[in-house]
C-alpha cells in the first residue's frame, strides 16, 4: 500500500483553507449537538477531530458534507458556501459515513462501479481495489465482509471520484492493531497525494499519529486546537511518572516528592508530573520501600494527548 | 444518464438476489393462477353427482333416467332411496332423483291419448348447498318439462335462444387472470417500501446523499425498477394464461401496457406513502400487510362486485384495486365494466397524485 503514483495531484493554490467553519450551532431539540464551532483546514494536512461519542464530531463532519444544514454559522468547502454549493462540493469531497453504508447485496466491484458512475470524475476500479487490499474480495457481496473489510470498502468509496477532501468519520473504529495501522499508512498515503483529510476518531494514539492538528472536542465544543506538541506544550513542560496507586503513601508524601509539581490519581494509578525524573523517581523508591513495598508497573514518559484531555475535561477518554 | 442507469441495474441486481422478494413478486402470483386455474377450469361447465332411485322398473322409467343423461350436466349413481339418501349425508352426491311407482303407467298411458293423473318425480336437495340446489332443480324442471312437451306431441312456441352478450365468453378463468395480475402489481408496488426503509435504516440513502446524485435519479430508478418486473410478471402471467389455462386475451397490447404501467406506477406510490412512515423494516412489513390483505380481499378483484353483499360492495368502492382489476379485466379480456375504462384510469391517476403529495411531504432521506 506504498502511495501510488497514480494518484498524485496537483498541489492545491496555498493559503486558502480548504475547509473553513466559522462559528456553527445545531440543536436537536434541547440537545446542543454542535455549539459555536470554528476551525481551519488548510490544503493537504490531516485534521483531526478528537473526542468522546457524543462530543458533536460527527454532526459537525456531516454539516460539512452537506448532510445538514446548521441553525448558524457558515460552512465553507474548497472555497464553496455550503449552504448553496453543495452539489458541486459533493462533486468533489470523498465521505466515509461512520456506519458502513452499503448495498447488501451487491458486490465489492459492482458498489465501487455504482458510485464512480455518480460523480464527473471518476478513478480506477482496479487500482483502488489494490490500494485497499481489496482485490481477494471483488466477487463478495457486501453484507458478506468482515468488520474491517467493509470499513475499507468504505474507504474506498470515499476515494472513488478522485476527491481534493477525504471526510473520514472513525475509520478505524473496531478494527484490529493490525488493519488499524495498515489504514493509516493509506491515509498518510491521501496527504502525500496533496488531498486535505478531515477526519473524527476517539483513539488518542491515532490522532497524534496521523494528524498534523487537532481539535479536541468536548459537549459540542471545541476546547483546544493545534499540533499534538502544542497542546502538549502548551500545559506540560514536565515528564509523567506513572504507576499504579499505592495506598500507603498519602497525598502530602507525592507532592512533597523532588521535582514533584502537581500529582493526579486516576483508575488505579497515580501519575507524577516531575521536572526532574532521577529525584523524583530516586524518591518515590525510598518512600515506597519505607512502607514495605514497591512501585509496580512504574513508566515514565512525555506527557500524551490523554493527559491534556484529562486535563481539558476532567475525564480520561477510553475506546 | 449513466448514473440512472446504473442506480437501476444496482437496484434489479439487489432485487434479484434477494430470494424471499423473487418468490413473492414471481413465483407466488405463478402458483396463485395455476391453482386457481386447475380450481375452475374443468370444462367450463359444472357437472353433478346425482342418486337415482328407480321405484317402478319399467322400460318408461330407464327413458326418463336417458333424459336425465342427456343434459349432460349430471353423472347418475343408481341405488335405492335409503342408500342414497346416506350417500348424499355423506357428500359424495349433491342430489337423489326418485322415479316412482306408476310412472310407466302414467306415461304410457298419457302416450295412449288418454287422461291419467300427473306424477311427480321426488328430487332431494341440500339447501345448505343453494347454488347446486337451484341448478339441479332447473335441470330437472328442464326435463320434466322436454317430457312433457314430448308427450303432448306439439313442437314448441317459445324456446330460449342463449346468447353471450360480451363479445368473448368471459369464462372463470378468464376472470381471474387479469384478477391475479392486479394483485401481483398491487403486491409489486406496496412492496417496494421494504427496500426503501431498509436503505435508509442501514443508511444507504444518506450515504447517497452524500453524493452529488440527484434525488430524483433515486425515485426514478425505483418506478423503472418496479415497472421492469411489472413487465416480466405480466407476461409471464399472460404466457400461463393463455399456453396453460387456454383463455382468450384481447390483442391490445398498447392499452394493456398503459394500464400495466399506470396500476404499477400507483401502487408504487402507496408503498412510498408507507415507506414514509414506517421507521423501521419491521414496521414496513407489518403495514404493508395490513394494508395488503384488505386490498386483495375487499376489492371485487377474486369475486365479481355483483354478488358481493351491498355493503362490502361500498366498501369495494374505495379500494384502488377494484379499479386497476376491473381495467385489467376490460382490456385483456373485454370483461363488463364496473365504471367506464377512463373513469379507472382517472380514479387510479387520482390515487397516485395523492399519495405522491403526501410521499413529498413526509417522506425522509435519513
Amino acid at each position: 500500500m506504498a502511495a501510488s503514483p497514480e494518484l498524485a495531484r496537483p498541489p492545491q493554490p496555498d493559503g486558502v483553507p480548504v475547509i473553513d467553519v466559522h462559528d456553527v450551532r445545531k440543536s436537536y431539540g434541547d440537545v446542543r449537538a454542535v455549539d459555536g464551532v470554528s476551525f481551519q483546514v488548510a490544503p493537504g494536512e490531516i485534521f483531526g477531530l478528537l473526542g468522546p461519542n457524543g462530543a458533536g464530531k460527527t454532526t459537525t463532519m456531516e454539516m460539512l458534507e452537506g448532510l445538514h444544514p446548521p441553525d448558524s454559522g457558515r460552512l465553507t468547502v474548497l472555497g464553496l458556501d455550503v449552504s448553496h454549493r453543495a452539489r458541486e462540493i459533493k462533486e468533489r469531497i470523498g465521505v466515509q459515513l461512520q456506519t458502513p453504508a452499503l448495498f447488501p447485496q451487491l458486490t465489492v466491484e459492482e458498489l465501487l462501479r455504482l458510485f464512480g458512475s455518480f460523480f464527473k470524475r471518476h478513478l480506477d476500479v482496479e487500482m483502488l481495489l489494490r490500494l485497499l487490499d481489496l482485490e481477494e474480495k471483488r466477487t463478495a457481496r457486501s453484507k458478506t465482509l468482515s468488520g474491517g473489510q467493509g470499513q475499507r470498502l468504505s474507504v474506498a468509496l470515499a476515494l472513488v471520484n478522485d476527491p481534493e477532501v477525504v471526510f473520514l468519520d472513525e475509520p478505524t473504529t473496531g478494527l484490529d492493531p493490525g488493519a488499524r495501522r495498515r489504514l493509516w499508512q493509506v491515509i498518510g498515503d491521501l496527504k502525500a497525494q496533496g488531498r486535505a483529510v478531515l477526519l473524527t476518531t476517539h483513539y488518542l494514539e491515532e490522532a497524534e499519529e496521523l494528524c498534523d492538528r487537532v481539535a479536541i472536542m468536548d459537549h459540542g465544543r471545541i476546547l483546544d486546537i493545534g499540533t499534538s506538541d502544542e497542546l502538549i506544550g502548551r500545559r506540560f513542560h514536565e515528564r509523567a511518572v506513572q504507576f499504579d496507586t499505592i495506598a500507603a503513601l498519602g497525598t502530602e508524601t507525592m507532592v512533597g516528592l523532588p521535582g514533584v509539581v502537581r500529582h493526579k490519581t486516576e483508575d488505579g494509578s497515580t501519575v507524577l508530573y516531575t521536572r526532574d525524573v532521577p529525584e523524583t523517581i530516586g524518591g518515590l523508591l525510598r518512600a515506597a520501600s519505607a512502607v514495605g513495598t514497591e512501585p509496580r508497573n512504574l513508566l515514565v514518559r512525555r506527557a500524551t494527548l490523554e493527559d491534556v484531555f484529562l486535563e481539558l475535561t476532567g475525564r480520561a477518554l477510553r475506546d | 444518464m449513466h448514473a440512472l442507469r446504473s442506480l437501476s441495474i444496482a437496484n434489479l441486481r439487489s432485487f434479484l438476489r434477494d430470494r424471499p422478494a423473487l418468490f413473492w413478486t414471481l413465483a407466488f402470483p405463478i402458483l396463485f393462477i395455476i391453482l386457481f386455474g386447475t380450481i375452475f377450469s374443468g370444462g367450463g361447465n359444472p357437472n353433478y353427482d346425482v342418486g337415482w332411485v328407480d321405484q317402478d322398473g319399467t322400460p318408461a322409467a330407464a327413458q326418463v333416467r336417458t333424459a336425465f343423461e342427456r343434459t349432460g350436466l349430471l353423472t347418475l349413481h343408481d341405488g335405492n332411496l335409503a342408500e342414497e339418501q346416506d350417500a348424499m349425508r355423506h357428500g359424495t352426491i349433491s342430489a337423489i332423483v326418485v322415479a316412482p311407482k306408476g310412472l310407466g303407467d302414467a306415461l304410457a298411458a298419457a302416450q295412449g291419448g288418454g287422461v291419467s293423473g300427473s306424477v311427480q318425480l321426488g328430487l332431494y336437495t341440500d339447501p345448505t348447498r343453494s347454488t347446486a340446489s337451484a341448478t339441479l332443480l332447473q335441470i330437472a324442471n328442464g326435463v320434466a318439462t322436454g317430457l312433457n312437451l314430448a308427450l303432448s306431441g306439439r313442437p314448441p312456441v317459445v324456446t330460449i335462444e342463449n346468447q353471450s352478450l360480451q363479445t368473448e365468453q368471459l369464462s372463470t378463468v378468464s376472470y381471474f387472470v387479469p384478477s391475479i395480475l392486479a394483485m401481483a402489481l398491487m403486491q409489486l408496488g406496496i412492496f417496494a417500501a421494504i427496500p426503501l426503509v431498509q436503505q435508509r435504516e442501514k443508511l444507504i440513502l444518506k450515504r447517497l446523499n452524500a453524493t452529488p446524485l440527484p434525488r430524483w435519479t433515486l425515485v426514478v430508478s425505483n418506478i423503472a425498477v418496479r415497472l421492469v418486473i411489472a413487465a416480466v410478471q405480466t407476461a409471464l402471467l399472460v404466457a400461463i394464461g393463455v399456453w396453460v389455462l387456454g383463455v382468450q386475451l384481447s390483442g391490445d397490447w398498447l392499452r394493456i401496457l398503459a394500464v400495466v404501467g399506470i396500476g404499477a406506477v400507483t401502487f408504487v406510490s402507496i408503498g412510498y406513502v408507507i415507506a414514509s412512515f414506517a421507521r423501521t423494516e419491521e414496521a414496513a412489513n407489518g403495514m404493508t400487510s395490513i394494508v395488503q390483505f384488505p386490498l386483495m380481499f375487499l376489492s371485487g378483484i377474486f369475486f365479481p362486485l355483483e354478488i358481493m353483499p351491498s355493503w362490502l360492495r361500498s366498501v369495494a368502492t374505495f379500494m384502488p384495486l377494484t379499479y386497476l382489476g376491473d381495467a385489467l379485466r376490460q382490456v385483456m379480456v373485454g370483461g363488463t365494466p364496473f365504471v367506464p375504462l377512463w373513469a379507472d384510469m382517472a380514479i387510479l391517476g387520482g390515487w397516485l397524485v395523492a399519495c405522491l403529495a403526501i410521499s413529498a411531504r413526509f417522506f425522509r432521506w435519513q
